[in-house]
C-alpha cells in the first residue's frame, strides 16, 4: 500500500511484487533461528523487513532429554503488532 | 652603457662609477657568493679574467661559409627586425599600471612582512643629519614599534629609474661623481626650504667627501628588492641622540607617496638623460613612499662606513651590496665575514622575491569582491546540484507519505504541508537577500557581516543541495571497461537487468489471455486489487496536485486546469478496468465474478470508500448494481450462515462482515440516499430477480442493504417525489419482497437470543412495516410476535442499559407500525 512508484498497475516485474500481492493478507514467515510467524502482513520493503499483525509466532527447540534422544519441543507466542527484520527473514509464503 | 641598459663593466670595474646605471643593475648576489668564494682561493681578486675562461671557440668560425647566412637568419639588411622581441617596450607601456598596482599594494599592505632587522646600529652618525632633516622623511612610518617595511615589487626591473630624483640626476649629471651625502644634502635643502640647490650650494653646506663607491641612486629609488627603507637602527641612533619625535617625523605616518613638487618639473630633463628608452614616468603620486627615505640612508652608510667595521654590513639591506663590490672594502672584510654575508644576502635575495612572486597579485580585489566571487561559485555548485526544491514536494511526499498526508488531517504543524524545508529555506535566503540589497546606506556598514552570512548560508545550501542530490547510480572510471554501480537502502543496486515484459508486445499477447482465464485465482484478484491501489494512489496524487480553480484571464492556468481533468479523467478510466466492474457476467459459473472477488478480500472492502470518491454517480449505480445482482455471491453473504451446530459465523466471516458494514454499506448508502426511485424500484428488482431472497434475509448484510432500499422508498414517498406510476411499481415489487420474505420472517434473527446484535433485523423489519400495507403489517407481527415477547422477556433478566437498548430496539419496529414495547407490558 505504501509504494506508489510501481507505475505499472497489475504487473508482476520482481519478486516482491508478488509479496506485495500478500498485503493485508495473512502470511506464513519463516525465520531463521528455527522460527515460524503466521500474521497480517501490513508492510514491507525491499530488505524484507516486514510489519506484522495479529502474529502467532512458532519457536521450534531441539531438546536432548537423559536418554539422549532428541524431542522437538514448540513455543508458541502471540503477539498484537510486530517488527520482523529483513535479514532473519527465510521465506514468505501466503496463507491461503 | 650598452643596448638595453646593461651594464657591461666587470664588477670589479664597477665601483668607481657614479649614478649612471642601466636597468638591470640589481646586485647579483650569487655572483658575489662565487667570487668571494673565488677569492678564498686566490689572493688577487681578479678571478674571472675572460682568457682564463674563453674556450677560443670563435676563432674556429670560417668566415667562408658565411654566405648561407642571410638563407639561414633572413635577410638582416632587407627585412626590419620586428618587435617581436621587444620586451623591454612591451613592459614600458604597463610600467604606468605596474605603478599603480605597488602603490596600491602599498596602501592596502601597510604590515607586509619584510626580513627583520637584528643588529643594533652604533652610534657614529653625522650631526648634520638631524639639522638637514628632511620635513617628511618616509622614516615615518619606524614611529610604529610594530611597523615592518612595506614590501616593494622588484621594480627594477622595469627600469623605474624614471623614479629617480631628477634634480639629483641633473646634479650628477653635472658633475660626474658627486656623494651621497651631496645628494641628500640637495635633497633635504629642496624638502626643508626652497633653496637653490645647485651644486656649489650643497657643497658649501658640507665637507666634500671623496666620491663614493656605494652611490647607487637608480637602485636607491627604485628599491628592487624591497628593502628600501631605513633600518631602524637610524631611528634609535637618532632617538640616542636626543632628537625629538617629531622632528624625526614630523608628520605623521602619511602613506601618500607624493614626491615633493620640487622634483616633478624636471622629469623631461630625465627622459633626455635615458635615451635607452625607459618607459613614461608614472603620475607623481604613484611614486613609492620610499623616495625621500633613500638619501638618508645612504647618508647613514657613507658615515659608518670608514668607521664601522665591516660586521655590521650583515644587517639586511640589499642596498648596502655595493659595498662589497669595492675591492678595498672587501679587504677589510675577512674572508669568514665575507662568505657569511655574501651567503646572507644570496639567502635574502632569494627570499624577496619569492615574496614578490606571491604577492603579485596582491590588493588587486578587496575582500568584498572575493565574497562576491565565492558566492557566484557557491550558486553554480547549488544550481549544478540539481534542482532540489523543485521535486522537493514529491520526494517528501514520496519519502514520509504516511506523515505527510496525517499531517494534512490533522491540521499540519506547517503552514504547508506541501512546502517543504527545503523550499522554506529558499525563502529565508531570499528573505534575506532582498533586505541586504534594501538597506541602501546602510549596506556599507553591514555589508561585512551580510556577506559572512550569506556565504554560510550558502554554503549550508550547498551541503544540504549535495546531501538531497541522488548519487549517480553508476562510476565509471576512465579508461576501464566496466561500471561499478551503488545501490542504497530506496534503490538497491540491481544485480540483474531484465527487461520488463511489458515493454515487447509478446509478453502483452500472452499476459491478455492468461487475464481472462483466470480472472478468479487467488494471484490474479490480488493482482487486480493491487491494481486499484495503485491507480487510487495516483487519483489521489492527482488530488493533491489539483491546481487552484482557473482564473477565466490566465490562458495558462486554465491550460493546466484542463490537463489536470484530462489526466483525472484517463486515471479514473484505467480505475474502472482495473475493477473489473463491467466484466460480463457469466450466469451459473463456479467462479465469482471479479468484481466480487474483489470485494471478497478484506484490503478490496477497504478501497471502496476511496474508490466511490473518485468515480461518478453512474459508475457508483453500476457498483451498486453489481453487488445487489451478486448479493447471494457476496463472501459476506454467502458465509455467513452459520453452521449447523455452531451459534455464529467464525470469528474471520464475522470480522469480514463488519468490515463490510463499516466500509461498504457506508458508500452504497451514502449513494442510495441520492439514487432516483426508479433506480431503487430496479435495485429491488434485481433482489427478486437474480437472487435467493430468503437466502440474502438471512444475513446482515443482504438485510443490511434491503433495509437500505426499502427505506429510501419510504424517504421518497414520505417526501411526496414519487410520481403515481412509480410507487405502484414499487408496490409490486415490494409486495412480492414480503410474500417472499414471510415465511422466513421468523428465521432471519440470529440464531439465538443471547447473542444480542439483532438490531439489524429489528431495523429491516421497521423498515418493512412501514412500507407495508396494514394488512401486511398484521401478518407482519403474527410472523415475528414470538421473537419479540421473547427479547422482552429476555431483556428483563439483563441490566437495566443492555435491556434497555434490547427493549429499544424492538421498539425501532414496533414503533414503525404504529406499537409500542409498553404496550406489551
Amino acid at each position: 500500500m505504501a509504494d506508489s512508484d510501481d507505475a505499472g498497475t497489475s504487473s508482476v516485474s520482481e519478486p516482491l511484487d508478488l509479496v506485495r500481492l500478500s498485503l493485508d493478507e495473512v502470511v506464513f514467515v519463516k525465520l531463521r533461528g528455527d522460527r515460524e510467524l503466521k500474521g497480517r502482513l501490513h508492510a514491507y520493503d525491499s530488505h524484507c523487513n516486514l510489519v506484522l499483525g495479529d502474529v502467532e509466532e512458532t519457536i521450534y527447540v531441539v531438546e536432548e532429554d537423559e536418554n539422549e534422544q532428541e524431542t522437538v519441543r514448540t513455543i508458541k507466542k502471540q503477539e498484537e503488532m510486530l517488527f520482523v527484520r529483513g535479514d532473519s527473514v527465510v521465506l514468505i509464503s501466503p496463507q491461503a | 652603457m650598452s643596448f638595453f641598459g646593461f651594464d657591461t663593466t666587470l664588477p670589479r670595474d664597477r665601483a668607481p662609477q657614479g649614478g649612471q646605471r642601466g636597468i638591470f643593475d640589481t646586485p647579483d648576489p650569487f655572483a658575489e657568493v662565487i667570487r668571494s668564494k673565488a677569492e678564498a682561493h686566490h689572493d688577487d681578486d681578479d678571478v674571472l679574467d675572460f682568457e682564463d675562461t674563453y674556450d677560443g671557440l670563435g676563432n674556429q668560425l670560417t668566415d667562408e661559409q658565411d654566405a648561407f647566412n642571410d638563407d639561414t637568419f633572413g635577410d638582416v639588411e632587407t627585412a626590419p627586425v620586428g618587435k617581436d622581441f621587444d620586451f623591454f617596450g612591451k613592459t614600458a607601456q604597463v610600467s604606468e599600471v605596474i605603478g599603480e598596482e605597488q602603490v596600491r599594494y602599498n596602501l592596502n599592505n601597510p604590515q607586509a612582512p619584510v626580513a627583520p632587522v637584528t643588529e643594533t646600529e652604533t652610534t657614529t652618525v653625522a650631526s648634520n643629519t638631524v639639522l638637514q632633516q628632511p620635513r617628511r622623511t618616509g622614516y615615518e612610518k619606524y614611529h610604529d614599534p610594530g611597523y615592518i617595511p612595506d614590501l616593494q615589487a622588484k621594480s627594477s626591473v622595469w627600469n623605474m629609474s624614471s623614479k629617480v630624483d631628477p634634480a639629483f640626476q641633473a646634479m650628477s649629471q653635472a658633475r660626474k661623481m658627486m656623494s651621497l651625502e651631496e645628494v641628500e644634502a640637495q635633497l633635504r635643502g629642496q624638502g626643508i626650504a626652497p633653496m637653490p640647490s645647485g651644486p656649489q650650494m650643497l657643497l658649501a653646506q658640507q665637507a666634500p667627501e671623496p666620491p663614493h663607491p656605494f652611490q647607487r641612486p637608480q637602485q636607491l629609488h627604485t628599491l628592487p628588492d624591497g628593502f628600501g627603507q631605513l633600518p631602524p637602527e637610524y631611528l634609535q641612533a637618532q632617538f640616542a641622540r636626543g632628537v625629538p619625535p617629531h622632528l624625526l617625523h614630523p608628520q605623521t605616518m602619511a602613506p601618500e607617496p607624493f614626491l615633493p613638487p620640487a622634483h616633478t618639473p624636471s622629469i623631461p630633463l630625465h627622459l633626455l638623460q635615458n635615451p635607452n628608452g625607459p618607459p613614461p614616468p608614472p603620475p607623481p603620486h604613484m611614486g613609492p613612499p620610499q623616495h625621500q627615505a633613500v638619501p638618508p640612508r645612504g647618508q647613514h652608510q657613507q658615515q659608518q662606513h670608514p668607521q664601522q667595521p665591516p660586521q655590521q654590513h650583515n644587517r639586511g639591506s640589499s642596498a648596502q651590496l655595493p659595498l662589497i663590490t669595492n675591492p678595498q672594502q672587501l679587504m677589510n672584510l675577512t674572508e669568514e665575514q665575507r662568505v657569511v654575508y655574501l651567503m646572507e644576502d644570496a639567502k635574502r635575495a632569494k627570499r624577496n622575491h619569492k615574496i614578490f612572486l606571491l604577492s603579485r597579485g596582491n590588493g588587486l580585489m578587496t575582500p568584498q569582491d572575493k565574497n562576491f566571487i565565492t558566492r557566484i561559485q557557491l550558486q553554480q555548485l547549488v544550481a549544478a546540484a540539481g534542482n532540489v526544491a523543485d521535486n522537493d514536494s514529491e520526494t517528501v511526499l514520496a519519502e514520509d507519505f504516511y506523515y505527510q498526508v496525517y499531517s494534512q488531517i490533522r491540521g499540519a504543524p506547517r503552514q504547508h504541508p506541501h512546502q517543504p524545508l527545503g523550499h522554506f529555506a529558499q525563502t529565508y535566503l531570499l528573505q534575506t537577500g532582498n533586505r541586504v540589497g534594501g538597506h541602501g546606506s546602510r549596506k556599507n556598514a553591514q555589508s561585512g557581516d551580510n556577506h559572512m552570512q550569506r556565504m554560510q548560508q550558502q554554503v549550508q545550501r550547498a551541503v544540504e543541495a549535495a546531501k538531497a542530490k541522488p548519487k549517480n547510480k553508476q562510476l565509471i572510471i576512465e579508461g576501464s571497461l566496466g561500471k561499478i554501480s551503488f545501490g542504497n537502502a530506496k534503490a538497491p543496486k540491481p544485480s540483474l537487468n531484465i527487461k520488463r515484459p511489458e515493454s515487447s508486445e509478446g509478453g502483452k499477447a500472452t499476459k491478455k489471455p492468461q487475464t481472462d482465464l483466470s480472472l478468479s485465482d487467488r494471484k490474479s484478484i490480488l493482482t487486480n486489487i493491487e491494481g486499484v491501489y495503485n491507480t487510487l494512489m495516483e487519483l489521489e496524487d492527482m488530488e493533491r496536485t489539483m491546481p487552484p480553480p482557473p482564473d477565466e484571464n490566465d490562458p495558462e492556468a486554465i491550460q493546466n486546469h484542463m490537463e489536470w481533468r484530462q489526466n483525472v479523467r484517463s486515471l479514473n478510466q484505467k480505475l474502472w478496468l482495473a475493477l473489473k466492474v463491467m466484466e460480463p457476467i457469466v450466469p451459473n459459473s463456479n467462479t465469482p465474478h471479479p468484481f466480487i472477488a474483489f470485494l471478497s478480500y478484506p484490503k478490496g472492502k477497504k478501497a471502496i470508500p476511496r474508490i466511490f470518491r473518485h468515480i461518478d454517480q453512474e459508475q457508483r449505480v453500476t457498483i451498486l448494481t453489481m453487488i445487489v445482482v451478486h448479493l447471494d455471491t457476496l463472501d459476506v453473504v454467502r458465509r455467513a450462515h452459520s453452521v449447523p451446530g455452531e451459534t455464529q459465523p467464525s470469528l474471520a466471516v464475522r470480522e469480514a462482515i463488519d468490515l463490510f458494514s463499516q466500509a461498504v454499506l457506508p458508500s452504497l448508502l451514502g449513494y442510495v440516499s441520492e439514487a432516483p426511485f426508479n433506480i431503487i424500484i430496479g435495485l429491488l428488482g434485481l433482489v427478486i430477480a437474480q437472487t435467493h431472497v430468503p437466502f440474502v434475509a438471512k444475513t446482515r448484510i443482504g438485510l443490511g442493504i434491503l433495509t437500505m432500499l426499502l427505506s429510501r422508498a419510504e424517504i421518497v414517498k414520505e417526501a411526496g417525489q414519487a410520481s403515481e406510476r412509480d410507487w405502484q411499481q414499487w408496490v409490486e415489487k415490494f409486495n412480492v419482497l414480503f410474500d417472499t420474505l414471510e415465511p422466513t420472517f421468523g428465521d432471519i434473527f440470529p440464531n439465538s437470543i443471547n447473542t444480542g446484535d439483532d438490531m439489524y433485523v429489528w431495523q429491516f423489519l421497521a423498515a418493512t412495516g412501514i412500507g407495508a400495507s396494514p394488512e401486511q403489517q398484521q401478518r407482519l407481527v403474527i410472523a415475528v410476535k414470538d421473537r419479540v415477547m421473547e427479547t422482552v422477556s429476555h431483556s428483563k433478566t439483563l441490566p437495566a442499559d443492555m435491556a434497555s437498548q434490547r427493549l429499544g430496539n424492538v421498539n425501532l419496529f414496533m414503533r414503525a407500525i404504529g406499537l409500542d414495547v409498553e404496550l406489551l407490558g
